[in-house]
């Protein structure tokens, strides 16, 4: 314990010395105070406009009591008023933004087909979308192992190339103890870093104090840990600094780059998935095809649905609210099995990378952040499917009003379903992340320990 | 009594290579033994043999009894070693290298007893706290002295330990060597440098091409002797 203790703060010293390298732990620093920054001003943001979204409501409201001062039919109110499906942030999303900047946080929701509406979105900057999120777990995941890359590329070939070795290796102490008290300090560097930075991002962002901040810090550590495995098996090949150096920053390539865009092509060619555009064109030709269909067809079809509305009275006039809506529906309803593919196929999708994301440990990492964030893919369809259920609800709202000619009067706008929804966190999924990462961790120390076992540490 | 430096047909062969050929040699407690040869004769692949920093490819060394290979750190305990150019770390103070190596070797000097250590070795006094990295060669190699002055051991591995040292120090150091036989210390030394095996050594070895080719008490033959012996034997 004497002895690392020694080597530990002779470590201390070197890395004091190591301006460059102060440099880079000042300049991760700042890079994840702004990832925090950035992070909360994002969801601030998004809050922001979903606080304004029911008072934006309440106006529209007013100008439709404007606009129709009386009692007004039912079907008109449907066809201009806006309904907003919330999809709030927790307080977690500051630290792991996810998809929240490209998928949709609020939906516009008239009483018209449901599909449509739910891929018409507005449109992303894709220049934005293109660079993504600066966050704290980007920063986390892209950046960290990058500082770890430069404390540990030349762990032992430092003092080999410098010809301190020999002299130090005179002394009793072994290579082995050389390398973990080297290894430990250059440890405690990253995790008090990161440590530091996930400290002053759950208070920033006012993140309840549970289990799920362990979570957060065991991905976060575990992450680390993983490239310092990397940093002991390239340096147990005992080659030199700027091969060590340029090994690792291909595997930075590699594991961090590469293997997740390459999963994503993968993943996308072995679960092929309808296009939102395709599913909103399917229901919008079969809507477009209502007009020309027969009435007595439409509302038989529509009757097989909503039987309690079959004894209302048979369509004469040339345009009726309640036929208009049940061509609305029935456009739903023929875009139902695309709807259910592209969700199930989104699904499968996430579930497939999930269980391959174990070939990249910043995938795994990244895919555990969300998860506990609540702003993965799974969350966002969930928040679909929650508005999909307050699509129902309004429909539920509306149709007395339209098949049993109820007119809609001022006081009925108060009675609307309102919608809010909140993803929680998938702690299941962050512990699946987790358990892939200490599997890769483990395996890499394995190898890294193993080879460096096995070989005589060359002095020269 | 027992020999403190010992090694027992000792061999070591690299692919296509040997490297040395069946060492046998014991050296006594206060006992210097100097080793002459060429480049490449084998003289740091003995020392490095005898640090353990690479294994034997038959036969055995041993210090103080205990087996290198075996007792890899337990031996490091009882050998100081002085390498051909001494390398420290650039951003410490020669005091700082001094204090980490003495602590590894599990001692813990006050700072004047580490300038102590320093200035017994040559360093001035001045030196003894600005960076290496300013240094000479000569005031490393006065560190790397004071370094195995320091750790008090009872065998000193010695690879050409006056290159780069001015004759001044060079004379300081051999001073220094015959003080520390005198205590009991063994010295084993790898030198190019025949005057100083004859004047510091009790004991010297001629080395050929992986092979000891002959080892004479240095009382029986002046430096001129010597000189001619080794040449002889480099034909």
């Amino acid at each position: 314990m004497r002895l690392f203790r020694l080597l530990f703060y002779y470590e201390y010293l070197h890395f004091k010395a190591s301006r460059g390298l102060l440099l880079l732990t000042g300049l991760l620093l700042a890079a994840g105070l702004y990832g925090i920054y950035y992070g909360t001003a994002e969801v601030a943001r998004q809050r922001r406009h979903l606080a304004e979204l029911p008072a934006l409501g309440r106006h529209q409201v007013a100008e439709l009591q404007v606009k129709f001062p009386g009692p007004a039919e039912a079907g008109e109110i449907g066809y201009y008023h806006h309904n907003y499906a919330l999809h709030y942030p927790t307080a977690w999303a500051s630290l792991a933004l996810g998809q929240r900047d490209v998928n949709p946080y609020y939906l516009k929701l008239r009483l018209l087909g449901l599909q449509g509406q739910l891929y018409a979105s507005e449109n992303v900057n894709p220049v934005k979308a293109l660079s993504g999120n600066f966050d704290l777990a980007f920063v986390l995941v892209y950046l960290f192992p990058l500082l770890i890359i430069a404390l540990g590329f030349n762990l032992l070939s430092s003092e080999r190339e410098q010809g301190i070795l020999p002299l130090l290796l005179a002394q009793p102490v072994s290579a082995t103890q050389l390398v973990l008290a080297k290894l430990a300090f250059r440890l405690a560097v990253v995790l008090g870093l990161g440590a530091l930075l996930s400290a002053v991002g759950l208070a920033w962002a006012r993140v309840p104090f549970d289990g799920r901040v362990g979570l957060w810090l065991a991905l976060g550590g575990g992450y680390c840990l993983f490239w310092f495995g990397v940093v002991v098996l390239v340096a147990a090949g005992q080659r030199s600094s700027s091969f060590n150096a340029m090994a690792l920053l291909g595997a930075w390539l590699t594991l961090v780059v590469l293997v997740p865009s390459l999963l994503s092509v993968y993943v996308a060619a072995a679960r092929p998935v309808p296009q939102g555009l395709a599913l909103t064109i399917q229901q919008r030709e079969a809507i477009h095809g209502g007009w020309d269909q027969p009435k007595m067809e439409t509302m038989r079809r529509f009757f097989t649905h909503y039987p309690q509305y079959r004894d209302t009275a048979t369509i004469r006039e040339r345009f009726a609210w309640r036929w208009y809506y049940a061509f609305q529906y029935l456009g739903d309803q023929s875009a139902a099995p695309l709807a259910t593919a592209y969700a199930n196929g989104q699904a499968q999708r996430h579930a497939l990378a999930q269980r391959l994301a174990w070939l990249s440990p910043a995938l795994s990492t990244q895919l555990g952040f969300n998860a506990l964030a609540g702003t993965d893919l799974p969350a966002h369809l969930a928040f679909q499917q929650s508005a999909t259920r307050y699509h129902d609800a309004l429909r539920t709202f509306y149709y007395p009003f339209l098949f049993k000619k109820i007119p809609f009067t001022h006081a009925d706008y108060a009675r609307l379903p309102t919608h809010s929804f909140t993803s929680p966190s998938d702690t299941h999924a962050a512990w699946a992340g987790l358990g892939q990462l200490l599997l890769s961790t483990i395996a890499v120390y394995a190898l890294g320990l193993a080879l460096l076992r096995g070989r005589a540490v060359s002095i020269r | 009594m027992p020999p403190i430096l010992e090694a027992r047909n000792l061999r070591k062969e690299y692919p296509g290579k040997l490297a040395l050929k069946n060492l046998n040699l014991q050296l006594a407690p206060g006992e210097v033994f100097c080793l002459l040869g060429q480049n490449g004769a084998g003289k740091s692949t003995t020392i490095n043999l005898f640090l353990g920093f690479i294994a034997p490819t038959a036969g055995a060394a041993f210090i103080n009894g205990l087996e290198v290979a075996r007792y890899p750190l337990e031996i490091k305990r009882h050998l100081a070693y002085i390498p051909e150019n001494v390398l420290l770390y650039p951003h410490l103070t020669g005091l700082e290298n001094l204090a980490l190596l003495s602590s590894l070797a599990g001692f813990k000097y006050s700072e004047s007893e580490l300038r102590a250590y320093l200035t017994r070795a040559g360093l001035p006094p001045e030196a003894a706290g600005r960076r290496v990295g300013t240094y000479s060669k000569g005031m490393r190699q006065k560190v790397g002295i004071a370094s195995a002055v320091a750790k008090r051991a009872q065998v000193l591995l010695l690879d050409e330990p006056t290159s780069g040292l001015d004759p001044k120090a060079s004379n300081e150091f051999s001073e220094l060597l015959q003080q520390l036989s005198s205590q009991g210390t063994a010295v084993f030394m790898a030198t190019h440098d025949i005057f100083r095996a004859k004047e510091v050594g009790t004991r010297v070895g001629i080395m050929r091409e992986g092979e000891l080719v002959d080892v004479r008490p240095t009382t029986t033959l002046n430096a001129n002797e010597l000189e001619q012996l080794y040449l002889k034997h480099m034909q």
